[in-house]
């Protein structure tokens, strides 16, 4: 609570908040999950084929997160810190599951020929509902490639999985997606 | 990176989701109750740390006071009557023999095993404090 007395939580930047969470500062944290719960959910959302699930797992994600708080080093690095503690939250999840990494080869299109305001609007939808149809390793594959923005390199290096199997994960999820999302030709 | 690339990096950026009150109401309750029981946890352990080093403490203290006490103390009085006895050629070798035998008898071997069960109840106590 070190930090509490002279910290406003609404227009703390979030580094102060992070050192204050560091301190065991449960308000700063609070603050801290307000800020960053939308892209986590995203995040495993994008990963789990269930919601609910996803928002179970970002919960845990931000509970291990302020667990291990103190190990973070500098607060600029606290995306990627949480991004890895929310992907290993998820292969763990996977693991108890006994979730194989099957293959799903239902790629029938899902998006509509028309390109309106109202289809743009729903991209997201189908965006959700086509990376429904990956496998799991693709979907995370993917995410973590097109979503975050990470390198072949850097996933296998959050994930544990053989470089070439995340290329082709990323490659044959990719494809999948053209072919779900792209208008018929 | 193809046209579809950067359409599919698009949509991810653009697929937010929206702030969820509850969702950060639920994280705060189960910090807080993960707080409030590592607070309990570490009383436990405090506690259990402070039993086994008053347990290993009497031990300890029985051990020195019965083993290393009145027997050393007896030893020595032993030792001393027995060169005493040796310079005045009256031998009682037996009697330090005696002093020796009670010395690692049944008092000091009750010792050695109630400091030896208070260091592992201690251990145990630590190990479920630890799950």
């Amino acid at each position: 609570m070190a930090a509490r007395g002279f910290l406003n939580l609404a227009q703390a930047t979030e580094a102060a908040l992070i050192v204050a969470a560091q301190g065991r500062d449960q308000a700063a944290f609070g603050e801290l999950v307000k800020r960053r719960q939308g892209w986590a959910r995203a995040l495993l959302r994008r990963m789990c084929s269930s919601h609910a699930e996803a928002d179970d797992l970002a919960q845990d994600a931000f509970i291990k997160a302020w667990d291990r708080l103190r190990d973070l080093e500098t607060p600029a690095a606290f995306p990627g810190w949480f991004r890895r503690i929310a992907v290993t939250t998820f292969l763990m999840a996977k693991r108890r599951q006994k979730a194989v990494f099957e293959e799903i080869d239902d790629a029938s299109p899902i998006a509509s020929e028309e390109s309106t305001p109202e289809a743009a609007a729903g991209a997201k939808i189908d965006l959700e509902k086509a990376l429904g149809r990956l496998s799991d390793a693709e979907r995370l594959c993917v995410t973590l490639n097109h979503g975050e923005g990470l390198s072949h390199a850097e996933i296998v290096e959050i994930t544990g999985l053989p470089l070439g199997t995340v290329k082709s994960h990323v490659l044959r999820g990719t494809e999948k997606l053209r072919r779900l999302l792209e208008p018929a030709q | 990176m193809t046209d579809f690339d950067a359409l599919l990096t698009r949509s991810f950026a653009e697929a937010h989701e929206p702030a969820d009150d509850g969702f950060s109401v639920n994280v705060g309750h189960a910090v807080a109750r993960r707080e409030s029981a590592a607070k309990l946890r570490n009383v436990a352990q405090a506690m259990g740390f402070a039993a086994a080093a008053a347990a290993v403490t009497y031990g300890l203290y029985g051990l020195a006071a019965g083993a290393f006490g009145q027997d050393l103390l007896a030893m020595v009085g032993i030792e001393f009557a027995r060169a005493h006895s040796a310079l005045s050629q009256a031998p009682s070798v037996e009697t330090a023999s005696r002093g020796l035998t009670h010395m690692l008898g049944a008092g000091t071997l009750t010792t050695i095993l109630l400091t030896t069960a208070a260091l592992a109840g201690g251990a145990v106590a630590y190990r479920a404090t630890q799950d």
